[in-house]
């Protein structure tokens, strides 16, 4: 299946682990394979970032936010195919910028042309 | 006799349902900021936002099977652990025909619901009024 991520940073203190990524991991697991496309927002998931700081809040140390990069790697290891489409990666100023090991960039309509090829497509 | 609101100088009413984008997070990193600062704020939670601070959703998330022992904290409890730190300063107040009217009738005790048509003594009881998101 090919799931279309193009909304990012949702509720970081709500979801904390509980985000696309986990998803993507588990439809991976159950449905015989997952290609991800990161676009929009998402592309900026697709390039090296230092991880979220902790947060204090009433005292209380927060630090166990969704980390994006590291659930990449997670999705790659398990052999996901993770895809960046280069108009979000310009959007956002990251045309100079090498993504991650493992992640292809692509251009808008390449992976539009090879949705006969999956036989779900979604967004996540 | 009706018990008159606490003042404070900020009411923020948040609107924006959780789990779509970091209204919360940042709704919360701006009322630690304002407390640190010595501020004096209310939350008026609406819509969606009321169910952050149910009871059911206990101290943490369900388990991330991908990291069996670490405890996520629930929204529920961060709320209840920055309303006990700061007593005198926060105050946190639902909306209650939103909580109705989204099946959560069961809210952390420091929480008090409120009708919606005694909001404007909410904005009375504050120095200003800043809304978050949408409904």
């Amino acid at each position: 299946m090919l799931a279309i991520v193009e909304q990012a940073y949702r509720g970081a203190l709500e979801k904390q682990f509980f985000d696309c990524f986990c998803l993507a991991a588990e439809l991976h697991r159950q449905l015989g394979g997952l290609d991800m496309l990161l676009r929009g927002a998402a592309a900026t998931y697709a390039v090296p970032a230092p991880e979220p700081v902790s947060l204090i809040l009433g005292g209380r140390e927060l630090a166990t936010f969704s980390v994006p990069r590291t659930n990449l790697g997670t999705l790659l290891d398990a052999g996901a195919g993770v895809f960046v489409e280069r108009e979000g990666l310009a959007e956002h100023g990251l045309t100079d910028v090498e993504p991650i090991d493992g992640i292809t960039v692509v251009e808008g309509q390449e992976l539009a042309r090879r949705w006969p090829d999956y036989r779900t497509v979604c967004f996540l | 006799m009706r018990k008159s609101l606490p003042q404070t100088d900020l009411l923020l009413t948040l609107m924006g349902a959780p789990h779509a984008d970091d209204t919360l997070t940042d709704t919360l990193r701006l009322v630690q900021a304002l407390l640190d600062s010595g501020t004096r704020v209310s939350v008026w939670a609406c819509g969606y936002a009321t169910l952050l601070t149910q009871r059911a959703l206990g101290e943490c998330k369900p388990r991330n099977p991908a990291s069996w022992d670490t405890e996520y904290p629930s929204t529920a409890a961060i709320i209840a652990t920055m309303l006990a730190a700061h007593p005198e300063h926060l105050y946190w107040y639902g909306c209650r025909f939103c909580s109705d009217d989204r099946g959560a009738d069961d809210h952390l005790a420091e929480v008090v619901m409120r009708p919606p048509a005694r909001y404007a003594e909410n904005v009375a009881a504050a120095g200003k009024t800043l809304v978050i998101g949408v409904m």
